[in-house]
């Protein structure tokens, strides 16, 4: 009988453990994560997306605007809230242009976090060193966001994206001719597929550029045009949206098996195996910059926890939401370094230019920013195939080679983070 | 004496507008505002170009937006080809403008109403497509410099360095632009348009090249398009083809009609409207594309009720405030 209750007794006592493990897993931290709301003086930090046809680039603000939310649930920085004010440039330059000089000049905002943009970037990137603020972006996509000493993203943009997704294509499934299909945009297709195929000549293969009109985007014929070329590879160089149409055409030309299928990681979306189906099972290898959504790393659990609690419905959960908690959450712990006191826009540009070394279990290396004229710290990926309605990862970490890195690799160098 | 003390008063008035313009508002608006009232000015100057071929001949020209970008991709391409100061490069954009607005108008201009507003709007199209083919210069090497690269240093003049100068100065260039375009009126292109308005066989009649006078004013309109899209390019130092679709050329010409033809006041009302009040919603959080509805609504009322449009109505309160205190 004795036994009968201990027995019992031991069962609840482990299933509670269970349980509150459980709980205490679905809990976010964030910054201090003392549990009590901040009342202090605001900081202003802003962020700046492009959401409208023919991509959508909010995941990265709606995923800061969560964990700024969380920290200021959870004392703020030393007591101070964070007052995050997002603006969408709708790939408009002219609205970029204003919206941007609204937060930067008219806001006063200490620093651009979690920005995510086609056109933004380049409009702003000269505003952004001319009033010495510092943007901590999440979701780049063009050549500004990476040559500039004032812009520092999280995620890898297309150009180390796709690069890795060739890698993998010429080790693994044998390319010897790909198309790069991505946007007339010089500093974004243009560009990314530029140095795709400078990466193809160094390994002795052909890569032929295939870009489109944003404003008028044709998938059909931009397919057709993949099937003239002879290619026997065709990497998706686009935001989810077209990449997914140009699947569908394919789909309905049955041109699965024709090409191998590789993409940079816009592809990687939770809501892009609903979307894709049975047919392209082990077709469809997309190159992520960040990690596994499914992954149990401390940072991607705790973005899983911050979306939960503190994301809109509606809010994106891609690999730029990951990217974007990412920024905010460096972004955080180095405010968290500095006297509450004296954070102003110079102390935190500063600061920020001083971070180096930070790791994530998201990245396959450290993050940081150094006083540089150009930043890349995140340029090594893993590449995952859509099997049986998931992406399942077919590479761990890995970097990508091609001389568009060298004067990163010094500056890794420089800070002691490689030999 | 009566006409002459209205005519001082309107120029007092206009003086008065200008002034506050230049000198004060700059001063007691945000940054934001400087930018977008800056874009604003830029396209009064493209609107006034479009009104002056409605109201003197009756054309409707719909490629206005279009010949903004050509004149944008001029002025780039010159910035980043030669080291000429920014009014010379203003200059030879508007010219060159001038001169492709001229080319374009001679098929059209065998056609009138309906048929010469579709060619126009086809040109504009072929523009976009031709604009997002080439894209915008960025410093690259070239006769299109495009280069696969962040865009190069787009120079500013001397003098309006700052967004606050730079809208000044485009103030005062949209105001030399509306003023030579109105110079037009009172001497003999004015006279040659007012005859073809009211009847082409008429003024053929009488001895005016009517060919030449269209063309004249084709080529003026081009002039002030070529103009604004320097200014253009000069105020947001990179342009995007994404900017100047065929559509917007329609919008503009339809504002145009809601501000009012023929009216320096009617060019402004339409630059306002067409950029600062999707501006003055997306600052509001309200979805900039409701200015659409407006813009319809607005237009339906101009065609309905007011002609000569807000302008016109401004205009006429205005003169029957002054019967009232007489």
């Amino acid at each position: 009988m004795f036994m009968r209750y201990m027995g019992l007794a031991l069962m609840l006592a482990m299933g509670f453990i269970s349980y509150s493990e459980e709980a205490k897993a679905a809990e976010p931290e964030c910054g201090l994560n003392t549990g009590e709301k901040a009342t202090g003086e605001p900081i202003v930090v802003g962020g700046i997306n492009g959401n409208a046809p023919p991509g959508d680039f909010s995941g990265g603000t709606d995923a800061a605007a969560a964990y700024f939310h969380c920290v200021n649930d959870n004392g703020g920085i030393n007591g101070r809230p964070i007052k995050y004010i997002v603006e969408n440039d709708q790939w408009n330059p002219e609205l970029a242009a204003q919206v941007a000089t609204k937060l930067v000049k008219d806001d006063g905002v200490v620093a651009l976090v979690g920005n995510g943009s086609v056109v933004s970037m380049a409009v702003n990137a000269k505003l952004y060193k001319d009033e010495d603020v510092m943007a901590m972006a999440s979701a780049c996509a063009i050549s500004d966001c990476y040559e500039n000493s004032n812009i520092v993203s999280s995620n890898q943009g297309p150009l180390p994206s796709g690069i890795g997704a060739l890698k993998f294509a010429v080790e693994e499934l044998g390319t010897e001719h790909a198309a790069c299909i991505g946007f007339n945009i010089p500093n974004n297709g243009g560009w990314a597929c530029d140095w795709a195929g400078k990466y193809m000549e160094s390994v002795g293969k052909k890569s032929t550029a295939l870009l489109m009109d944003p404003s008028a985007v044709d998938l059909n014929s931009v397919y057709l045009q993949a099937l003239a070329e002879g290619v026997d590879t065709i990497m998706l160089m686009l935001p989810a949206g077209p990449a997914l149409g140009i699947l569908k055409v394919a789909e309905e030309q049955d041109g699965g098996d024709t090409f191998k299928w590789i993409s940079p990681t816009p592809l990687y979306d939770p809501t892009i195996p609903a979307a894709l189906g049975d047919y392209w099972d082990n077709k469809l290898y997309v190159n992520i910059e960040l990690g596994p959504f499914n992954s149990d790393g401390p940072d991607n659990q705790n973005w899983i926890a911050v979306m939960d609690k503190y994301g809109e419905k509606e809010d994106r959960r891609d690999t730029f939401s990951q990217s974007g908690y990412l920024s905010a959450k460096f972004f955080v712990e180095t405010l968290l370094k500095m006297d509450s006191a004296e954070i102003n826009r110079t102390n935190v540009t500063k600061a920020i230019k001083g971070i180096s070394g930070l790791t994530s279990d998201l990245l396959c290396g450290p993050y940081y920013v150094g006083d540089f004229d150009r930043h890349m710290p995140n340029h090594a990926g893993r590449m995952v195939v859509y099997s049986e309605n998931e992406f399942k990862v077919v590479r761990d970490c890995y970097d990508i080679d091609s001389s568009y890195l060298e004067p990163i690799r010094e500056q890794e160098r420089q800070l002691r983070l490689i030999q | 004496m009566i006409l002459h003390l209205r005519r001082e008063s309107r120029m007092y008035a206009t003086f008065g507008f200008v002034a506050i313009c230049i000198l004060v508002l700059p001063l007691i608006i945000d940054s934001i505002w400087v930018k977008v009232l800056t874009s604003a000015a830029i396209f009064t100057l493209a609107a006034y170009g479009v009104s002056l071929l409605y109201s003197h001949l009756g054309l409707v020209n719909l490629s206005q937006v279009a010949l903004v970008g050509a004149g944008g991709w001029i002025m780039l391409r010159l910035n980043y080809a030669a080291d000429f100061p920014f009014e010379v490069n203003l200059l030879i954009s508007a010219v060159i403008t001038a001169f492709i607005g001229m080319v374009l108008a001679l098929p059209a201009i065998r056609m009138k109403g309906l048929y010469l507003a579709l060619i126009t709007l086809m040109i504009a199209g072929g523009f976009q497509i031709i604009l997002s083919a080439i894209q915008f210069p960025n410093g690259g090497s070239g006769f299109f410099g495009v280069a696969l690269q962040s865009p190069g240093e787009m120079r500013r003049p001397v003098i309006a360095e700052s967004d606050t100068a730079y809208l000044r100065y485009s103030i005062v260039i949209v105001v030399f632009g509306i003023m030579l375009a109105a110079a037009h009126k009172f001497s003999r292109p004015g006279r040659a348009w007012a005859m073809i308005r009211k009847s082409e066989a008429n003024a053929m009649a009488a001895g005016v090249n009517v060919t030449f006078y269209k063309l004249w004013c084709f080529t003026l309109s081009g002039f002030l398009a070529g103009t604004a899209g320097g200014l253009l390019a000069g105020a947001l130092k990179i342009l995007d083809a994404k900017s100047f679709p065929a559509g917007e050329s329609i919008l503009l010409f339809a504002l145009a009609i809601v501000g009012g033809v023929g009216h320096w006041m009617g060019a402004v009302i339409a630059g306002f409207l067409y950029r600062v009040l999707p501006a003055i919603f997306n600052n509001i959080g309200i979805d900039a594309d409701l200015s659409l509805v407006i813009f319809g609504a607005a237009l339906l009322h101009a065609i309905m009720t007011a002609p000569n449009g807000i302008a016109g109505q401004i205009s006429t309160l205005f003169q029957a405030w002054g019967r009232q205190n007489k």
